[in-house]
């Protein structure tokens, strides 16, 4: 009998994007404008995805830069901004308009959709919709009184992805994916994102080998099993910051706020860093090697 | 010593209303006026607190910092989760879910601060969107966590730093976060059992509620508003007023903790 090999998972960002089918319910790893796959995201603009559904928790640039490139029909969230810097142009004219379908949540409800997809619930119970508008615009919760006590409850449907992508520091090629133990609510719903879908696809900051993964079990928040395919993406979540390794570029951000006024400008910031920067490393670039080098931080607390 | 100035009379208004032992939240708003009132007044009312009738209060910064030092704040953060308040001095970290320490849904959080685009007469919070739902005039944001804050904490403060009729209004375009509706009887029959709004800051006034009846009244109203200024700031009826007071001035004691021990160096409340 011969010795199979074990089967790497490392794949690149093209293949990585191309497991998202049009019209699939994905899930963008991160929260707000932090740590989110963005050169995946980035990727999937590039391969031109239609109607997509963002399903999340509080989102940001990841929503505004995909409605803006055409590649979102449906978005389930319970916020969609850009914190300190203000409103999502882009989404916002989208719904306004009446382009973009959304449909809004309670945030610590949008977590718990995705705890109900790991549990492989039918819904979540919420107690605490009465009298919320939220329950007029939403058909797909339910009312329904608790057979045990009698309460007022609601049937929440769970978030059920099809594929989750999640932004992490380090992985190895088979799918172990590390979490610093410092981690704060973003990194911590990733971990919760992973285990809510069957299809994961994880970006690193670095590859590395797996006896160095093994030196450090405890953080191995995302087993090689539950990991679909590693990408090595350095920088891979720019300009949002990854906890630890770089922070977030803010002028870049204002940039991109400066260009989403009008969908002429933002089509003219999708050229530019999206459309003609074909491989990850061009898109770096044309950033600059000045600006990585003033964001990157070196964290004594992995 | 220099007289009080408006934010340094709401945060001793507030910091009375807070009671020793209780959990407070208070998330990261960002841009100047909502930082000030959403932020920085609840975090320098409940260290006020805990220096002097309430040694056992907890409060959380952006929702997750328990007990943080502001004293070794270099400047006010804007940025949820990052190193910064990552590592700030403090005595707990939420660190996410569901692995939070609080829970939650079985009332942990004793009070909260929520803003929003408009307030309504019957205390409902809107920030979603203005005009009809499916065709609105301006998206906003989103509900976030309004649904949570004015259901599951023990009562919510309402901080707005803008006080005028377009954003104190009769009926919120849409209900967000619950006040209200049908008063303490309406809440309860919406499967309510506690929580909803308690005060409103702005600054302006302050409001309190007649919960039985579910609608806002004023408490009292700052130094220097007047009657006329604060019925046309309004978008729905104030009923009498000549009987309500000034907002108090804080005393001389707890002027100088403040500007001493809590905010020593003005990073919280502008000392103009």
């Amino acid at each position: 009998m011969t010795a199979q090999k074990r089967q790497s998972k490392v794949i690149d960002l093209n293949e990585a994007a191309a497991l998202v089918q049009d019209g699939d319910r994905i899930a963008i790893g991160g929260f707000g404008v932090y740590q989110r796959p963005m050169a995946f995201v980035y990727e999937l603009i590039r391969q031109k995805k239609k109607d997509l559904t963002v399903v999340g928790i509080v989102n940001g640039n990841d929503v505004d830069i995909l409605v803006a490139a055409g590649c979102l029909a449906r978005v389930e969230s319970s916020y969609v901004g850009f914190e300190k810097f203000g409103l999502a142009p882009n989404f916002r004219r989208a719904v306004e308009s009446g382009m973009l379908k959304m449909v809004d949540y309670p945030e610590i409800l949008s977590m718990e959709r995705f705890r109900a997809s790991q549990e492989n619930f039918t819904f979540w119970p919420a107690y605490f919709l009465g009298g919320n508008d939220l329950l007029r615009i939403n058909p797909d919760i339910k009312p329904f009184t608790c057979p045990l006590t009698g309460k007022k409850a609601w049937a929440v449907p769970p978030a059920d992805p099809d594929v989750v992508v999640i932004h992490a520091v380090l992985g190895d090629e088979f799918g172990n994916i590390v979490v610093p133990s410092r981690r704060l609510t973003p990194q911590s719903l990733d971990i919760t994102l992973a285990r809510s879908c069957d299809k994961v696809i994880v970006t690193v900051e670095k590859i590395v080998s797996t006896q160095k993964i093994s030196r450090h079990p405890h953080l191995v928040e995302i087993p090689s099993y539950r990991t679909t395919a590693v990408v090595e993406v350095p920088w891979g979540a720019h300009p949002t910051p990854v906890l630890g390794v770089y922070g977030a570029d803010d002028e870049h951000i204002q940039l991109y706020l400066q260009a989403a006024k009008s969908p002429e400008t933002f089509g003219q910031y999708l050229d530019d860093y999206v459309y003609g920067v074909d491989r990850h490393i061009d898109y770096l670039e044309k950033i600059g090697l000045e600006t990585l080098l003033r964001l990157r931080k070196l964290d004594i607390a992995l | 010593m220099r007289a009080a100035n408006l934010y340094e009379i709401i945060t001793v208004v507030l910091s009375r209303d807070l009671k020793d032992g209780e959990v407070g939240f208070t998330g990261l708003t960002t841009g100047d006026g909502a930082a000030r009132f959403a932020t920085s007044i609840p975090l320098a009312a409940a260290q006020l607190a805990r220096l002097t009738h309430a040694p056992n209060l907890t409060i959380m910064l952006a929702g997750w910092v328990h007990n943080p030092d502001l004293r070794k704040l270099l400047r006010l953060p804007n940025s949820e989760f990052d190193e910064e308040l990552r590592d700030l001095d403090c005595e707990a970290q939420s660190r996410g879910f569901p692995n939070h320490p609080w829970a939650i849904k079985r009332g942990d959080i004793d009070f909260g601060f929520a803003s929003g685009v408009q307030v309504d007469r019957s205390g409902n919070l809107n920030s979603v969107c203005i005009g009809t739902y499916h065709h609105p005039k301006v998206r906003l944001v989103g509900p976030v966590l309004q649904p949570e804050h004015l259901t599951l904490f023990g009562r919510e403060y309402i901080m707005m730093p803008h006080h005028d009729a377009r954003r104190f209004v009769e009926k919120v375009d849409f209900v967000s976060g619950v006040g209200y509706p049908g008063g303490i009887a309406g809440r309860r029959e919406l499967g309510l059992e506690w929580g909803g709004p308690e005060l409103v800051f702005t600054p302006k006034c302050i409001f309190d509620f007649d919960k039985e009846a579910g609608c806002m009244k004023v408490k009292s109203i700052h130094p220097g508003v007047t009657i006329d200024e604060l019925r046309a700031s309004t978008g729905f009826d104030l009923g009498p007023l000549k009987d309500v007071p000034v907002t108090p001035q804080p005393s001389l004691e707890e002027l100088e903790l403040l500007r001493k021990e809590v905010d020593p160096y003005g990073l919280l409340l502008p000392s103009a």
